[in-house]
Protein backbone atom coordinates (compact mmCIF):
# COMPACT_ATOMS: atom_id res chain seq x y z
CA UNK A 1 0.00 0.00 0.00
CA UNK A 2 1.51 3.72 -0.65
CA UNK A 3 0.84 6.59 1.27
CA UNK A 4 -2.34 8.04 1.61
CA UNK A 5 -1.48 10.39 4.31
CA UNK A 6 2.07 11.89 4.56
CA UNK A 7 2.95 13.92 7.64
CA UNK A 8 6.39 15.39 6.21
CA UNK A 9 8.84 16.89 8.96
CA UNK A 10 6.22 19.32 10.99
CA UNK A 11 7.26 21.39 13.43
CA UNK A 12 4.04 23.87 15.81
CA UNK A 13 5.15 26.29 18.36
CA UNK A 14 2.67 28.32 20.23
CA UNK A 15 3.71 31.81 21.35
CA UNK A 16 4.05 32.05 24.69
CA UNK A 17 4.29 35.11 26.64
CA UNK A 18 7.09 38.06 25.27
CA UNK A 19 9.86 36.06 23.22
CA UNK A 20 9.66 32.72 24.99
CA UNK A 21 7.76 30.17 22.07
CA UNK A 22 6.87 26.80 23.41
CA UNK A 23 7.85 23.95 20.54
CA UNK A 24 4.89 21.73 20.56
CA UNK A 25 5.65 19.41 17.94
CA UNK A 26 9.33 19.15 15.98
CA UNK A 27 10.71 17.55 13.53
CA UNK A 28 7.72 14.95 12.79
CA UNK A 29 7.07 12.76 10.19
CA UNK A 30 5.34 9.77 8.89
CA UNK A 31 2.53 7.70 7.04
CA UNK A 32 -0.57 6.79 7.36
CA UNK A 33 -2.26 4.22 4.53
CA UNK A 34 -5.52 3.86 3.64
CA UNK A 35 -7.93 2.48 5.69
CA UNK A 36 -5.34 1.86 8.31
CA UNK A 37 -6.14 2.24 12.11
CA UNK A 38 -3.21 4.23 13.25
CA UNK A 39 -3.52 4.92 17.04
CA UNK A 40 -1.48 7.32 18.60
CA UNK A 41 -0.30 7.27 22.60
CA UNK A 42 2.05 9.69 24.52
CA UNK A 43 2.08 11.40 27.71
CA UNK A 44 0.27 14.69 28.42
CA UNK A 45 1.91 17.36 26.17
CA UNK A 46 3.40 15.86 23.49
CA UNK A 47 1.11 17.62 20.84
CA UNK A 48 -1.22 14.71 20.29
CA UNK A 49 -4.00 17.20 19.98
CA UNK A 50 -2.20 19.63 18.42
CA UNK A 51 -1.00 17.26 15.45
CA UNK A 52 -4.79 16.33 15.00
CA UNK A 53 -5.68 19.84 14.46
CA UNK A 54 -2.65 20.43 12.24
CA UNK A 55 -4.26 17.26 10.30
CA UNK A 56 -7.79 18.85 10.52
CA UNK A 57 -6.52 22.25 9.34
CA UNK A 58 -7.92 24.22 11.76
CA UNK A 59 -4.41 25.34 12.68
CA UNK A 60 -1.36 25.76 10.57
CA UNK A 61 2.33 24.01 10.63
CA UNK A 62 5.43 25.77 10.91
CA UNK A 63 7.59 23.87 9.10
CA UNK A 64 6.82 20.51 6.93
CA UNK A 65 3.81 19.70 5.25
CA UNK A 66 0.52 17.41 5.19
CA UNK A 67 -0.57 15.44 1.93
CA UNK A 68 -3.62 13.34 1.69
CA UNK A 69 -2.56 11.61 -2.07
CA UNK A 70 0.44 13.67 -2.79
CA UNK A 71 -1.68 16.87 -2.44
CA UNK A 72 -0.45 19.10 0.51
CA UNK A 73 -3.71 19.95 2.46
CA UNK A 74 -4.65 23.55 3.46
CA UNK A 75 -6.99 24.17 5.69
CA UNK A 76 -10.25 22.34 7.30
CA UNK A 77 -12.41 19.92 5.53
CA UNK A 78 -15.10 17.53 5.89
CA UNK A 79 -12.88 14.64 4.25
CA UNK A 80 -11.28 15.16 7.97
CA UNK A 81 -13.48 14.61 10.12
CA UNK A 82 -12.23 15.22 14.37
CA UNK A 83 -14.11 13.48 17.03
CA UNK A 84 -13.45 15.93 20.25
CA UNK A 85 -12.63 14.36 23.62
CA UNK A 86 -15.06 17.22 24.85
CA UNK A 87 -19.19 15.50 25.40
CA UNK A 88 -20.21 19.10 24.19
CA UNK A 89 -19.73 18.42 20.64
CA UNK A 90 -23.30 18.29 20.11
CA UNK A 91 -25.51 20.88 19.59
CA UNK A 92 -27.63 21.02 22.35
CA UNK A 93 -30.45 22.77 20.45
CA UNK A 94 -30.65 19.38 17.97
CA UNK A 95 -32.19 16.32 18.94
CA UNK A 96 -30.18 13.24 18.19
CA UNK A 97 -31.50 13.09 14.90
CA UNK A 98 -31.11 16.47 13.86
CA UNK A 99 -28.01 16.70 14.93
CA UNK A 100 -26.98 13.64 12.29
CA UNK A 101 -28.82 15.53 9.88
CA UNK A 102 -26.66 19.00 10.56
CA UNK A 103 -23.91 17.86 8.22
CA UNK A 104 -25.92 16.73 5.54
CA UNK A 105 -28.40 19.58 5.20
CA UNK A 106 -25.90 21.90 5.66
CA UNK A 107 -23.89 20.68 2.76
CA UNK A 108 -26.77 19.89 0.81
CA UNK A 109 -26.14 16.31 0.67
CA UNK A 110 -28.55 14.27 -1.16
CA UNK A 111 -31.83 15.99 -2.39
CA UNK A 112 -34.78 15.18 -0.82
CA UNK A 113 -35.35 14.82 3.51
CA UNK A 114 -36.42 11.26 3.25
CA UNK A 115 -33.12 10.28 2.00
CA UNK A 116 -31.26 12.18 4.18
CA UNK A 117 -33.16 11.00 7.22
CA UNK A 118 -32.65 7.40 5.70
CA UNK A 119 -28.60 7.86 6.08
CA UNK A 120 -28.70 9.04 8.92
CA UNK A 121 -30.80 6.38 10.81
CA UNK A 122 -28.33 3.97 8.87
CA UNK A 123 -25.53 5.19 11.07
CA UNK A 124 -27.31 5.64 13.96
CA UNK A 125 -28.57 2.24 14.36
CA UNK A 126 -24.71 1.36 13.62
CA UNK A 127 -23.50 3.34 17.20
CA UNK A 128 -26.83 1.74 18.56
CA UNK A 129 -29.02 4.48 19.05
CA UNK A 130 -32.12 4.04 16.66
CA UNK A 131 -34.37 4.41 19.96
CA UNK A 132 -33.17 7.67 20.94
CA UNK A 133 -33.72 9.64 17.31
CA UNK A 134 -35.77 12.64 19.31
CA UNK A 135 -33.64 12.59 22.53
CA UNK A 136 -32.15 15.91 22.93
CA UNK A 137 -27.79 15.59 23.86
CA UNK A 138 -28.76 17.01 27.42
CA UNK A 139 -30.60 13.66 28.26
CA UNK A 140 -27.99 11.29 27.06
CA UNK A 141 -25.03 9.66 28.98
CA UNK A 142 -21.24 10.53 28.23
CA UNK A 143 -20.83 7.54 25.81
CA UNK A 144 -24.26 8.26 23.48
CA UNK A 145 -23.25 11.83 23.43
CA UNK A 146 -20.34 10.53 21.77
CA UNK A 147 -21.72 7.57 19.69
CA UNK A 148 -23.87 10.22 18.17
CA UNK A 149 -21.07 12.63 17.59
CA UNK A 150 -19.41 9.32 15.70
CA UNK A 151 -22.59 8.95 13.75
CA UNK A 152 -22.74 12.82 12.56
CA UNK A 153 -18.95 12.27 11.72
CA UNK A 154 -19.61 8.99 9.88
CA UNK A 155 -22.91 10.13 7.66
CA UNK A 156 -20.76 13.02 5.10
CA UNK A 157 -18.64 9.85 4.49
CA UNK A 158 -15.24 10.94 5.40
CA UNK A 159 -12.06 9.33 3.96
CA UNK A 160 -10.42 10.31 7.34
CA UNK A 161 -11.69 10.25 10.95
CA UNK A 162 -9.35 11.95 13.62
CA UNK A 163 -10.04 11.10 16.90
CA UNK A 164 -8.81 13.00 19.79
CA UNK A 165 -8.99 10.72 23.03
CA UNK A 166 -13.45 10.79 22.39
CA UNK A 167 -13.73 7.62 24.81
CA UNK A 168 -11.02 9.19 27.29
CA UNK A 169 -13.79 10.64 30.12
CA UNK A 170 -15.62 7.42 29.62
CA UNK A 171 -15.81 4.58 32.79
CA UNK A 172 -14.54 1.67 31.59
CA UNK A 173 -17.19 -0.49 30.65
CA UNK A 174 -18.67 2.26 28.45
CA UNK A 175 -15.08 2.72 26.64
CA UNK A 176 -14.32 -1.43 26.33
CA UNK A 177 -18.12 -1.09 24.64
CA UNK A 178 -17.55 2.01 22.49
CA UNK A 179 -13.67 0.60 21.32
CA UNK A 180 -15.88 -3.17 19.88
CA UNK A 181 -18.60 -0.69 18.28
CA UNK A 182 -16.06 1.70 16.42
CA UNK A 183 -13.75 -1.47 15.27
CA UNK A 184 -16.80 -2.65 13.71
CA UNK A 185 -17.63 0.50 12.00
CA UNK A 186 -13.79 0.54 10.70
CA UNK A 187 -14.36 -3.03 9.56
CA UNK A 188 -17.53 -2.27 7.94
CA UNK A 189 -16.83 1.38 6.38
CA UNK A 190 -13.51 1.30 5.48
CA UNK A 191 -12.40 4.29 6.84
CA UNK A 192 -8.87 5.43 7.72
CA UNK A 193 -8.63 6.74 11.30
CA UNK A 194 -6.41 8.20 13.53
CA UNK A 195 -6.79 7.63 17.18
CA UNK A 196 -5.44 9.51 19.91
CA UNK A 197 -5.07 8.62 23.33
CA UNK A 198 -2.72 8.37 26.38
CA UNK A 199 -4.20 4.49 27.65
CA UNK A 200 -1.39 2.12 26.23
CA UNK A 201 -4.36 -0.95 26.54
CA UNK A 202 -6.98 0.87 24.03
CA UNK A 203 -4.04 1.79 21.67
CA UNK A 204 -2.95 -1.75 21.46
CA UNK A 205 -7.04 -2.74 21.42
CA UNK A 206 -7.60 -0.39 18.79
CA UNK A 207 -4.43 0.08 16.28
CA UNK A 208 -3.08 -1.73 13.25
CA UNK A 209 0.12 0.41 14.20
CA UNK A 210 0.89 2.46 17.01
CA UNK A 211 2.99 5.77 16.93
CA UNK A 212 4.95 5.94 20.76
CA UNK A 213 5.05 9.86 20.81
CA UNK A 214 7.60 11.71 23.54
CA UNK A 215 7.00 15.28 25.07
CA UNK A 216 9.19 18.51 25.35
CA UNK A 217 9.46 18.85 22.37
CA UNK A 218 6.53 16.48 21.04
CA UNK A 219 8.42 13.98 18.88
CA UNK A 220 8.05 10.23 17.11
CA UNK A 221 9.67 7.50 19.51
CA UNK A 222 9.00 4.61 17.68
CA UNK A 223 6.40 3.42 15.56
CA UNK A 224 5.13 -0.09 16.03
CA UNK A 225 3.48 -2.46 13.95
CA UNK A 226 1.13 -4.24 16.31
CA UNK A 227 0.42 -7.65 14.89
CA UNK A 228 -1.71 -8.94 17.62
CA UNK A 229 -4.78 -10.67 15.74
CA UNK A 230 -8.36 -9.27 16.59
CA UNK A 231 -10.34 -9.59 18.50
CA UNK A 232 -7.04 -8.44 21.07
CA UNK A 233 -7.57 -9.26 24.66
CA UNK A 234 -5.96 -7.55 27.69
CA UNK A 235 -4.51 -10.90 29.01
CA UNK A 236 -3.13 -12.45 25.98
CA UNK A 237 0.48 -12.98 26.49
CA UNK A 238 1.13 -10.84 23.00
CA UNK A 239 -1.06 -8.28 24.72
CA UNK A 240 1.01 -8.13 28.13
CA UNK A 241 4.32 -8.24 26.29
CA UNK A 242 3.47 -5.44 23.70
CA UNK A 243 1.94 -2.93 26.76
CA UNK A 244 5.27 -3.52 28.79
CA UNK A 245 7.56 -2.66 25.43
CA UNK A 246 5.11 0.67 25.29
CA UNK A 247 5.17 1.22 28.94
CA UNK A 248 8.75 1.22 28.96
CA UNK A 249 9.31 3.53 26.13
CA UNK A 250 7.55 6.02 27.68
CA UNK A 251 8.77 6.04 30.90
CA UNK B 1 -45.29 22.92 43.06
CA UNK B 2 -46.32 25.16 40.07
CA UNK B 3 -49.91 24.78 41.43
CA UNK B 4 -49.22 25.42 45.42
CA UNK B 5 -47.31 28.67 43.94
CA UNK B 6 -50.39 30.00 41.88
CA UNK B 7 -52.92 28.96 44.85
CA UNK B 8 -50.50 30.92 47.21
CA UNK B 9 -50.18 34.13 44.90
CA UNK B 10 -54.37 33.57 44.78
CA UNK B 11 -54.79 33.98 48.58
CA UNK B 12 -52.48 37.04 48.49
CA UNK B 13 -54.25 38.84 46.19
CA UNK B 14 -57.39 38.30 47.92
CA UNK B 15 -56.04 39.15 51.00
CA UNK B 16 -54.94 42.78 50.21
CA UNK B 17 -58.52 42.85 48.20
CA UNK B 18 -60.44 42.30 51.27
CA UNK B 19 -57.65 45.30 53.51
CA UNK B 20 -58.39 47.16 50.27
CA UNK B 21 -62.33 46.66 50.48
CA UNK B 22 -61.98 47.63 54.30
CA UNK B 23 -60.31 50.52 54.40
CA UNK B 24 -62.60 51.80 51.52
CA UNK B 25 -65.49 50.72 53.20
CA UNK B 26 -64.68 52.27 56.38
CA UNK B 27 -64.89 55.65 54.16
CA UNK B 28 -62.18 57.38 56.37
CA UNK B 29 -61.06 58.35 52.76
CA UNK B 30 -63.28 60.20 50.20
CA UNK B 31 -64.32 57.29 47.72
CA UNK B 32 -63.26 59.55 45.01
CA UNK B 33 -59.76 59.47 46.45
CA UNK B 34 -60.06 55.26 47.71
CA UNK B 35 -63.11 53.96 45.38
CA UNK B 36 -64.10 50.30 46.76
CA UNK B 37 -63.50 47.42 44.01
CA UNK B 38 -67.28 47.32 42.87
CA UNK B 39 -66.65 50.90 41.55
CA UNK B 40 -63.44 50.08 39.93
CA UNK B 41 -64.36 46.52 38.62
CA UNK B 42 -67.61 48.39 37.41
CA UNK B 43 -65.45 50.78 35.51
CA UNK B 44 -63.64 48.34 34.26
CA UNK B 45 -66.03 46.52 33.06
CA UNK B 46 -67.64 49.36 31.56
CA UNK B 47 -64.41 50.79 29.80
CA UNK B 48 -63.73 47.35 28.41
CA UNK B 49 -67.43 46.73 27.11
CA UNK B 50 -67.54 50.11 25.51
CA UNK B 51 -64.47 49.75 23.66
CA UNK B 52 -62.65 52.37 24.40
CA UNK B 53 -60.46 50.59 26.66
CA UNK B 54 -59.89 47.57 24.19
CA UNK B 55 -59.19 50.21 21.63
CA UNK B 56 -55.97 51.41 23.68
CA UNK B 57 -54.76 48.47 24.79
CA UNK B 58 -54.15 47.01 21.07
CA UNK B 59 -53.18 50.09 20.32
CA UNK B 60 -50.40 50.09 23.39
CA UNK B 61 -49.40 46.40 22.72
CA UNK B 62 -49.03 46.92 18.52
CA UNK B 63 -46.78 49.68 19.55
CA UNK B 64 -44.56 48.02 21.92
CA UNK B 65 -44.33 45.04 19.30
CA UNK B 66 -43.29 47.43 16.63
CA UNK B 67 -40.58 48.69 18.88
CA UNK B 68 -39.28 45.50 20.04
CA UNK B 69 -39.17 43.92 15.87
CA UNK B 70 -37.12 47.23 15.57
CA UNK B 71 -34.63 46.32 18.22
CA UNK B 72 -34.62 43.06 17.50
CA UNK B 73 -33.11 43.53 14.22
CA UNK B 74 -30.99 46.41 15.27
CA UNK B 75 -29.52 44.72 18.53
CA UNK B 76 -28.85 41.42 15.90
CA UNK B 77 -26.68 43.73 13.71
CA UNK B 78 -25.16 45.35 15.98
CA UNK B 79 -23.93 42.29 18.17
CA UNK B 80 -23.20 40.30 15.02
CA UNK B 81 -20.64 43.20 13.52
CA UNK B 82 -19.02 43.76 17.18
CA UNK B 83 -18.31 40.22 16.61
CA UNK B 84 -16.17 41.20 13.04
CA UNK B 85 -15.07 44.17 13.66
CA UNK B 86 -12.98 45.19 16.72
CA UNK B 87 -13.47 49.09 15.76
CA UNK B 88 -17.12 48.66 15.28
CA UNK B 89 -16.71 46.71 18.95
CA UNK B 90 -15.22 49.66 20.83
CA UNK B 91 -17.81 51.69 19.44
CA UNK B 92 -20.69 49.46 20.74
CA UNK B 93 -18.46 49.37 24.14
CA UNK B 94 -18.67 53.38 24.22
CA UNK B 95 -22.38 53.97 22.93
CA UNK B 96 -23.47 50.69 25.83
CA UNK B 97 -21.74 52.74 28.51
CA UNK B 98 -23.53 56.55 27.29
CA UNK B 99 -26.58 55.24 26.38
CA UNK B 100 -27.67 52.46 28.48
CA UNK B 101 -27.67 54.08 32.08
CA UNK B 102 -29.92 56.75 30.24
CA UNK B 103 -33.73 56.55 31.05
CA UNK B 104 -36.37 56.85 28.20
CA UNK B 105 -37.53 59.82 30.20
CA UNK B 106 -34.78 61.79 30.17
CA UNK B 107 -35.07 61.98 26.70
CA UNK B 108 -38.88 62.51 25.99
CA UNK B 109 -38.32 66.36 26.07
CA UNK B 110 -35.24 66.46 23.24
CA UNK B 111 -37.40 63.38 21.43
CA UNK B 112 -40.61 65.59 21.36
CA UNK B 113 -38.57 68.46 19.77
CA UNK B 114 -37.06 66.13 17.16
CA UNK B 115 -40.25 63.99 16.30
CA UNK B 116 -43.10 65.97 17.85
CA UNK B 117 -46.09 64.26 19.62
CA UNK B 118 -46.76 61.16 18.33
CA UNK B 119 -46.11 57.32 17.59
CA UNK B 120 -42.16 57.80 16.04
CA UNK B 121 -41.86 59.23 19.69
CA UNK B 122 -43.07 56.96 21.49
CA UNK B 123 -41.17 54.40 19.37
CA UNK B 124 -38.28 56.23 19.84
CA UNK B 125 -38.17 55.97 23.46
CA UNK B 126 -39.04 51.91 23.12
CA UNK B 127 -35.78 51.26 21.37
CA UNK B 128 -33.60 53.52 23.46
CA UNK B 129 -35.30 51.68 26.51
CA UNK B 130 -34.78 47.80 24.69
CA UNK B 131 -32.10 48.19 22.62
CA UNK B 132 -29.10 48.66 25.03
CA UNK B 133 -30.03 45.51 27.32
CA UNK B 134 -30.54 43.61 24.69
CA UNK B 135 -26.98 43.85 22.43
CA UNK B 136 -25.42 43.62 25.97
CA UNK B 137 -27.18 39.77 26.24
CA UNK B 138 -26.65 39.48 22.55
CA UNK B 139 -23.14 39.92 22.74
CA UNK B 140 -22.18 38.21 25.92
CA UNK B 141 -24.30 35.17 24.50
CA UNK B 142 -22.05 35.02 21.22
CA UNK B 143 -18.70 35.32 23.65
CA UNK B 144 -20.18 32.30 25.83
CA UNK B 145 -20.67 29.94 22.97
CA UNK B 146 -18.00 27.48 23.28
CA UNK B 147 -15.54 27.27 20.84
CA UNK B 148 -16.11 23.65 19.90
CA UNK B 149 -19.55 24.49 18.03
CA UNK B 150 -17.34 26.85 15.94
CA UNK B 151 -15.07 24.30 14.98
CA UNK B 152 -17.33 21.57 14.38
CA UNK B 153 -19.05 23.57 11.68
CA UNK B 154 -15.89 24.68 10.36
CA UNK B 155 -14.88 21.00 9.59
CA UNK B 156 -17.79 20.09 8.24
CA UNK B 157 -17.12 22.58 5.77
CA UNK B 158 -19.36 25.74 6.90
CA UNK B 159 -18.22 29.04 5.93
CA UNK B 160 -18.70 32.24 8.00
CA UNK B 161 -21.96 33.42 7.46
CA UNK B 162 -23.20 29.36 7.85
CA UNK B 163 -21.71 29.34 11.08
CA UNK B 164 -22.85 32.40 12.52
CA UNK B 165 -26.53 31.31 11.23
CA UNK B 166 -26.67 27.74 11.84
CA UNK B 167 -24.50 27.45 15.05
CA UNK B 168 -23.93 30.84 16.80
CA UNK B 169 -27.60 31.87 16.25
CA UNK B 170 -29.22 28.86 18.23
CA UNK B 171 -26.25 28.69 20.24
CA UNK B 172 -26.73 32.19 21.77
CA UNK B 173 -30.77 31.94 21.99
CA UNK B 174 -30.59 31.20 25.66
CA UNK B 175 -28.75 34.85 26.15
CA UNK B 176 -31.07 35.94 23.32
CA UNK B 177 -34.49 35.11 25.35
CA UNK B 178 -32.97 36.38 28.39
CA UNK B 179 -32.52 39.69 27.10
CA UNK B 180 -35.55 39.85 25.32
CA UNK B 181 -37.18 39.16 28.99
CA UNK B 182 -35.14 42.41 30.22
CA UNK B 183 -35.84 44.09 27.39
CA UNK B 184 -39.95 43.37 27.54
CA UNK B 185 -40.20 44.99 31.04
CA UNK B 186 -38.04 47.80 30.25
CA UNK B 187 -40.07 48.34 27.04
CA UNK B 188 -43.48 48.38 28.82
CA UNK B 189 -42.63 50.66 31.40
CA UNK B 190 -41.24 53.30 28.91
CA UNK B 191 -43.96 52.80 26.85
CA UNK B 192 -46.71 53.35 29.16
CA UNK B 193 -44.66 56.85 30.82
CA UNK B 194 -44.20 57.86 26.94
CA UNK B 195 -48.03 57.95 26.42
CA UNK B 196 -48.46 59.64 29.16
CA UNK B 197 -46.61 62.64 28.34
CA UNK B 198 -47.19 62.83 24.64
CA UNK B 199 -50.43 62.06 24.91
CA UNK B 200 -52.74 61.13 21.94
CA UNK B 201 -52.43 61.24 18.06
CA UNK B 202 -55.72 61.40 17.49
CA UNK B 203 -57.89 59.89 19.05
CA UNK B 204 -55.32 56.90 20.44
CA UNK B 205 -52.87 57.23 23.08
CA UNK B 206 -53.07 54.23 24.43
CA UNK B 207 -53.24 52.63 27.88
CA UNK B 208 -50.89 55.34 29.62
CA UNK B 209 -53.04 57.99 28.13
CA UNK B 210 -55.82 56.59 29.13
CA UNK B 211 -55.03 56.37 32.39
CA UNK B 212 -54.18 60.04 32.37
CA UNK B 213 -57.72 61.29 30.29
CA UNK B 214 -59.01 59.35 33.25
CA UNK B 215 -56.97 61.36 36.37
CA UNK B 216 -57.92 64.75 34.22
CA UNK B 217 -61.25 64.02 34.70
CA UNK B 218 -61.15 62.52 38.39
CA UNK B 219 -62.11 59.43 37.43
CA UNK B 220 -60.43 57.23 39.69
CA UNK B 221 -62.26 53.68 39.12
CA UNK B 222 -61.15 54.60 35.46
CA UNK B 223 -57.45 55.01 36.57
CA UNK B 224 -57.40 51.71 38.21
CA UNK B 225 -59.07 49.79 35.82
CA UNK B 226 -56.36 51.23 33.62
CA UNK B 227 -53.52 49.59 36.21
CA UNK B 228 -55.32 46.59 36.68
CA UNK B 229 -55.71 46.20 32.68
CA UNK B 230 -51.68 47.06 32.53
CA UNK B 231 -50.78 44.58 36.00
CA UNK B 232 -52.85 41.63 34.31
CA UNK B 233 -50.89 42.61 30.76
CA UNK B 234 -48.12 42.10 32.72
CA UNK B 235 -48.10 38.88 34.29
CA UNK B 236 -49.96 37.55 31.18
CA UNK B 237 -46.61 38.25 29.07
CA UNK B 238 -44.40 36.89 31.78
CA UNK B 239 -46.38 33.72 32.65
CA UNK B 240 -47.46 33.02 29.81
CA UNK B 241 -45.48 33.69 26.71
CA UNK B 242 -42.06 33.83 27.99
CA UNK B 243 -42.91 31.01 30.59
CA UNK B 244 -44.30 29.19 27.66
CA UNK B 245 -41.62 30.23 25.01
CA UNK B 246 -38.56 28.93 27.87
CA UNK B 247 -40.10 25.58 28.20
CA UNK B 248 -40.38 24.75 24.39
CA UNK B 249 -36.98 26.06 23.82
CA UNK B 250 -33.82 26.54 26.85
CA UNK B 251 -36.10 24.23 28.87
CA UNK B 252 -36.22 21.10 26.13
CA UNK B 253 -32.70 21.70 25.78
CA UNK B 254 -31.24 21.96 28.62
CA UNK B 255 -30.13 25.18 27.88
CA UNK B 256 -30.58 27.89 31.02
CA UNK B 257 -28.08 30.12 31.85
Amino acid sequence: MSSFLEINNISKAYSGSENDRFLVLKNLSFDVKQNEFLTIVGPSGCGKTTLLKLIAGFIKTDSGQILKKNKILNGSAPDRIMLFQDFEQLFPWKTVLENVLFPLRAKNILATKNERVTLAKKYLKDVYLENYLDFYPHQLSGGMKQRVALARALVIEPAILLMDEPFGSLDGQSRNYLQDMLLEIWKNYNRTIIFVTHDIREAIKLGDRIIVMENEPGRLKKIIVNKIKRPRQQVDQEFIELYNQIYALLK
Amino acid sequence: MKVKTYLKRIIWIVFIALIWEIIAKSAYFSPLIFPGLETIFKALYTELFSGELLKQIIFSLSLIIQGLIISLIIALLFSLLSLISKNFNSLLDTLIALAHPLPGIALMPLVLIWFGVGTASILFIIVHSVLWPLVLNLRTGFKAIPEIYKLVGKNYGLNSFEIMWYIMTPAAFPYFLAGLKIGWARAWRALISAEMLFGAAGSMGGLGWFIFKKRVFFDLPGVFAGIIVIVIIGILVEDLIFNKLEDMTVKKWGMQI
